[in-house]
């Protein structure tokens, strides 16, 4: 304890707390190949699983085959819905209110849908097994256009839900229809239409993508039937709602089913759902009394795991002839695929979208969302976002811009003629969202000032006046606001679970410490963002903090990490309970230096006797006293639990720019400049959020410029290989500028807003409107993504541009 | 996923011949690398199958042919055939076929097929890509195999008037005839050599004329 006498301010450095860039904790073994991934999982008498998937999109089955797979060498089980149907189990809820075949019942809703599986002694038999399972098909008609689902005449996709006319959020109005969901005031909006001097309309297809996590998904299910306890190893975003479900889907006690999300390699948002390939796997492994592995392959992954975006749609704006805008209307066509298995808090069917009033002062607006099935995969899961947010957001920039173009007004003038001001927060927006805390203006004059805007649009004037330009050269802007942080109990919860989140925090008695937390990092670096919020709350360094999630068995109940809502809620949480043992520390701190606890002050690690700096206790002095000798009517130990129930969401925003020129002779983007300005509120360890921001806009390019789920009208997926879809590697990426301003949340314990998903949400409107404005002079208001050089072409050919 | 055909092969072989090939399903299957007639259904009915292998790919087909329509006068013929495989892979196409004379060149005509090819499950997710590269090939190839067969068909000049009155009627003895004449073809498509012809086309399109 004879530590040398230092300042506060080198004290609080080498707390290495919030505000540090401090390395990632768990970069360690990761550059060592040292990771423990569900594939990494092996277990005494562990058998293997392959899934038999259907190779059409709709159809009967008139048969299944099994014996010439069960007749082969070190095959155990295969098994059917038939096999299933015993034990309940060929169906299962969904996330979003709808059920959803484990194993095809009777017929085949989606191209590689779960029709059996085999159960084998290693990986290679399992998947000869599959392959020998012999299934016979009467096909039917396909409905892939969501349009065409919606026809009297279309195709029965869901004949289980034969006259069911309400479905979880209300009527159903057609055998393909899921829901209808509202938000806004329609008559409002309407009024501000009827008597508008200028609107504007523009359909835009958000094309169906998917998150491609490195990682696949797979679980390593083990069942004990002696003790009658279910271990499972799983790729899960959000463990313990797994461990819900799986226990009301079996019937074995919560107690004794133990799920545990080892280390992930990337989720965003694709392992938030639970597969049949995880209940397969437990039901085999309770069948056999033997661990069952699964891991799914990478077609497996793109084909049959959930999907994102996958929206229709149709936006209004309403505006002064000066560009004051006064209503918005969206309506949306939701293709959700042949189950309805989204990830969103029960009440909102279509997320967040109704956020799409975006970072503007909007009077009246009113939205409309209609969910449709159709013959797909299915899902519409969050991909590196809050739900719906990235769609939301698409449209309000590219209808803002729509609207610019229509007024002959500058993009930047139009967006600061109608931002929401630094004066009127808390905002109200017409949708009922009750923005926390913003500063547009300020971001984006720095933005503009930092590319000098004006000699951009001067520079782009000269090429569209010179015919021999090699290049067309596209300025795109976006002023973007997220809704993140999921979210208040009275409004948010996913199967009757509140959307609060957890943390629990002991403090050791030679004064390190160990946090335990209901969210799980797949990359985030919860490990090392954690720790210092810790740091900073009760002065112990990081260092010495222990973070651990994903086991269910150790960790407090926890939603899980999605929707950016590991800082905004977790993040809370850890400050909440920091606080708590704060407060009980102090009280031994007074005991202590033998003072009330009034004339104590706090200072990065210590407690001081007011007005003299030679009487303190420091943390780990409490702590031992906490553990050796606590005061009387204080029980000894040094812990808290806390569960943050958050009282609003968080809005964080950004300021982004992209300069790009196109080869008018190739159709060739090439990303000139991208400025990305992110506000996250509070900024916990610039490095990593710097990372995330890396991360989110590299993924953004990747939407914006070539991911896309290519079916056929039969129903395949003509893309669902590495080779066909898009991830872009350091090659096609282009260079990413940062910036930030910080704007707290007011009502955050620590004020930060939430920062991964704000790069891909702003990045795909930027990049779409760039690619826009290069076409801006010939009348063009929107082009759906992906922008690949062979349609940006066709763009070029269209307009006459083409060299 | 469809894939529409449509492609005019000239032939040093007259028009009668042709006709009288393309009368004989069997044959004209035996023409098909990969391809057999296994049983006949009925009058212009026909049980079949056929081996394709792409790539990881591999389909064997079993299904029928049916022709639907005959035209002697117009030498034309519409077939519809539809297949499936143990693996879940499912195809049809519906295939007009149409002989025309050469009225510069008696001895020559020119075999006009018009397809649309409806291709499911399995295949088209794997060889989607290359259905048209593939398809093209199997053509090249079933054409180079209908040539040789037409041309082992005795000769409408040298046939006797009668034979020569009837030509656009073949005889049934003349169709069984042309299936041993036909010239041994490789029993499945052979996948590297389908490489190798994909591989030269991908490399001469770089170097040739951008359409």
């Amino acid at each position: 304890m004879n530590a040398p006498i230092l300042s506060a301010e080198a004290r609080e450095l080498a707390l290495a707390g919030m505000g540090a860039s401090r390395l990632r904790k768990e970069d360690a073994r990761f550059i060592q190949g040292k990771g423990n991934y569900v594939d990494d999982i092996k277990m005494a008498g562990m058998l293997h699983m392959d899934i038999v998937r259907a190779p059409v999109a709709h159809a009967r089955i008139k048969r299944i085959n099994k014996e010439a797979a069960l007749a082969m060498p070190g095959v155990h089980a295969v098994l059917t819905a038939e096999d299933l149907k015993p034990l309940k189990l060929h169906w299962m809820p969904t996330l979003a209110g709808d059920v959803q075949a484990v194993l095809a019942d009777g017929k085949v809703h989606f191209q590689m849908q779960e029709v059996a599986i085999v159960i084998a002694d290693d990986r290679y038999i399992a998947a000869d097994a599959a392959a020998a399972v012999e299934v016979e098909y009467e096909e039917l008609e396909a409905v892939i256009d969501p349009y065409a689902a919606l026809q009297p005449g279309a195709p029965v996709i869901r004949e289980d839900l034969a006259g069911k006319t309400e479905g979880a959020h209300g009527k159903r109005d057609h055998h393909n229809h899921i829901f209808t969901w509202d938000a806004g005031d329609k008559a409002a909006a309407d009024a501000a239409f009827a008597n508008a001097p200028v609107t504007v309309s523009q359909h835009m297809y958000y094309p169906r993508v998917h998150p491609c996590p490195l990682e696949t998904c797979g679980c390593v299910a083990s069942f004990d039937p002696i003790r009658g306890e279910l271990t499972t190893y799983i790729t899960s975003q959000a463990p313990h709602v797994v461990r819900t479900v799986v226990s009301m889907l079996s019937g074995i006690p919560e107690s004794k089913v133990r799920i545990v999300s080892p280390d992930i390699g990337g989720g965003f948002g694709n392992k938030v759902g639970i597969y049949p390939g995880y209940v397969c796997a437990i039901v085999a492994s309770i069948v056999l009394g033997r661990p069952v592995k699964w891991v799914e392959d990478r077609m497996e992954n793109i084909s049959s795991t959930a999907f994102a975006r996958d929206y229709h749609m149709d936006g209004e704006l309403a505006a002064t002839p000066d560009g004051k805008i006064l209503g918005l209307r969206v309506n949306v066509i939701a293709d959700h695929g042949a189950f309805d298995a989204c990830a969103d808090p029960t009440k909102f069917p279509a997320g967040m979208f109704h956020i799409c009033s975006g970072s503007y002062d909007i009077p009246a607006a009113h939205c409309s969302v209609k969910g449709v099935y159709t013959n797909k995969t299915p899902g519409g899961v969050a991909y590196r976002c809050s739900f719906r947010v990235t769609e939301a957001v698409y449209l309000i920039e590219r209808m803002v811009d729509v609207l610019a173009q229509k007024l002959n007004m500058d993009k930047a003038e139009i967006r600061a003629k109608n931002f929401i001001q630094k004066e009127q927060f808390p905002y109200t927006s017409a949708f009922g969202f009750e923005y926390d805390s913003g500063d547009y203006q300020t971001a984006l004059t720095k933005v503009l000032d930092a590319v000098d805007y004006p000699a951009l649009r001067a520079e782009q004037a000269a090429k569209r006046a010179d015919p021999d330009s090699p290049t067309l050269m596209g300025i795109g802007l976006v002023t973007f606001t997220e809704v993140v942080g999921a979210g208040p109990s009275k409004i948010c919860d996913i199967l009757g679970v509140g959307m609060f989140d957890s943390c629990e925090i002991r403090i050791h008695p030679t004064g390190s410490a160990i946090a335990r937390m209901g969210t799980i990092t797949q990359g985030q670096g919860h490990q090392t963002t954690y720790a210092q919020i810790i740091a900073t709350e009760l002065g112990i360094p990081s260092e010495v903090i222990q973070v651990e999630e994903g086991d269910t068995s150790t960790a407090p109940y926890g939603l899980g990490t999605y929707g950016s809502r590991s800082t905004p809620v977790a993040g809370a949480a850890i400050a909440m309970a920091a606080r708590k043992i704060h407060a009980k520390a102090r009280k031994i701190a007074a005991h202590m230096l033998e003072v009330n606890e009034a004339d104590l002050d706090w200072e990065v690690d210590r407690f001081k006797v007011k007005g003299d700096d030679a009487k303190f206790k420091t943390m780990a002095e409490v702590a031992w006293q906490a553990y050796h000798q606590p005061p009387a009517g204080l029980e000894p130990g040094l812990e808290a639990v806390h569960y943050y129930d958050p009282p609003n969401f968080t809005f964080p925003f950004g300021i982004y720019l992209c300069v790009l020129d196109i080869d008018r002779a190739t159709g060739e983007t090439k990303i000139r400049r991208f400025y990305a300005l992110d506000d996250c509120g509070t900024r916990i360890n610039p490095m990593i959020i710097e990372g995330q921001i890396h991360g989110g806009l590299t993924e953004g390019f990747a939407v914006a410029m070539g991911q896309q789920m290519p079916y056929d009208a039969q129903g395949n997926l003509l893309g669902n290989t590495l080779m066909d879809y898009f991830l872009p590697t350091a090659v096609e990426t282009p260079h990413w500028e940062t910036d930030h301003t910080v704007t707290p949340s007011p009502h955050h314990p620590i004020g930060a807003k939430g920062v991964a998903e704000s790069p891909h949400v702003g990045s795909i409107p930027t990049f779409t409107a760039a690619i826009v404005d290069a076409f801006a002079h010939k009348g063009v208001t929107h082009l759906d993504m992906p922008h690949s050089a062979f349609r940006v072409w066709k763009s070029l050919k269209q307009h006459g541009l083409n060299l | 996923m469809e894939v529409k055909l449509d492609k005019q092969y000239p032939l040093d072989v007259d028009a009668e011949r042709a006709w009288t090939l393309l009368n004989d399903l069997k044959a004209v299957a035996g023409c098909m690398p990969g391809a057999q007639i296994t049983e006949q259904l009925g009058e212009g009915s026909y049980k079949g199958a056929i081996k394709i292998k792409v790539g990881p790919a591999v389909a064997q087909f079993a299904g029928q042919v049916d022709v639907l329509e005959t035209v002697p006068a117009e030498r034309k013929m519409v077939m519809r055939g539809k297949g499936a495989d143990k693996g879940g892979s499912s195809a049809s196409m519906d295939l007009t076929a149409v002989i025309v004379a050469d009225p510069a060149n008696p001895a020559h005509c020119v075999l006009n097929g018009s397809a649309s090819v409806i291709v499911n499950g399995k295949f088209a997710q794997f060889g989607g890509r290359m259905m048209v590269q593939v398809s093209d090939m199997i053509l090249a190839q079933f054409v180079e195999n209908f040539r040789q067969t037409a041309l082992s068909l005795p000769a409408p000049a040298s046939a006797a008037p009668a034979a020569s009155a009837t030509a656009d009627r073949p005889t049934a003895e003349a169709a069984p005839a042309a299936s041993h004449a036909a010239p041994k073809v490789a029993s499945e498509l052979n996948g590297l050599a389908i490489f190798w012809a994909l591989l030269k086309n991908w490399v001469s399109s770089l170097f040739g004329k951008r359409t």
